[in-house]
């Protein structure tokens, strides 16, 4: 029981870091003065999702959020390698 | 056995490493979050954007690999989240930097950004030479 209280108020006191980096990372895709920075910082806040569905997974003792965070991991690569193919190419294809 | 006393030895030293690369990946999410922010030029954001993915994803999901392997109180779930993140930390350390060269290969050819403070552009005079 000791250790379940310590395993949980150990990633609540962590959750504040992410609201931070969250923000910070929201400000670059509002503000970015190009498409390219945008998609960059859509996948920064992609990724550190991934860490926070791992984190919540483990204090909600749900592990099927596991599941969503691979496949967000590889949404955020198609969308990086989309953007990259429409910018040089001016089309999407297949 | 030292400070957990349900847990054995093998299991405790898994969830002090966990923490400690939890730890880690939380300073590299708050460092390249605040480098996105601050830095001046998108080729340089991509520097920031390698601290928030390699530092702030991949690492801290090896740690909550290794984290929830030792926790006793999951149950049977713990094997899931364990599988889950390692797959996750695996695919990201693969694509991650695929993604992010693919954009500034086609952020430099497709000159939606430009090369501002430079002292030479390598690549440019590549792609001039082979135009003639």
């Amino acid at each position: 029981m000791a250790l379940e209280n310590f395993i949980s108020t150990f990633i609540v006191v962590l959750l504040p870091a992410f609201l931070i980096s969250l923000s910070l990372y929201a400000i670059r895709v509002i503000k970015g003065p190009s498409v390219t920075d945008m998609v960059l910082a859509i996948d920064c806040i992609t990724y550190d999702l991934c860490f926070l569905m791992g984190l919540l997974s483990i204090l909600f003792k749900i592990g099927f959020l596991m599941v969503a965070a691979l496949a967000l991991a590889l949404w955020a690569y198609v969308l990086d390698v989309y953007v990259a193919k429409y910018l040089e190419a001016r089309e999407v294809g297949d | 056995m030292f400070i957990f006393p349900e847990l054995n030895p093998l299991e405790e030293i898994a969830l002090i490493i966990g923490i400690i690369l939890t730890l880690i990946g939380v300073f590299c999410d708050i460092v390249g979050s605040i480098g996105m922010v601050r830095f001046p030029n998108f080729f340089v954001r991509l520097h920031a954007a390698t601290v928030g993915t390699i530092g702030g994803a991949v690492y801290p999901l090896f740690g909550i690999t290794l984290m929830s392997l030792a926790l006793n109180y999951l149950g049977v779930m713990r094997y899931f989240i364990a599988t889950g993140a390692f797959l996750t930390a695996i695919a990201i350390v693969l694509t991650a930097p695929v993604g992010s060269h693919a954009l500034a290969r086609a952020a430099h050819r497709s000159k939606t950004v430009p090369v501002e403070p430079k002292v030479c552009d390598f690549l440019k005079e590549d792609e001039r030479l082979i135009e003639e």
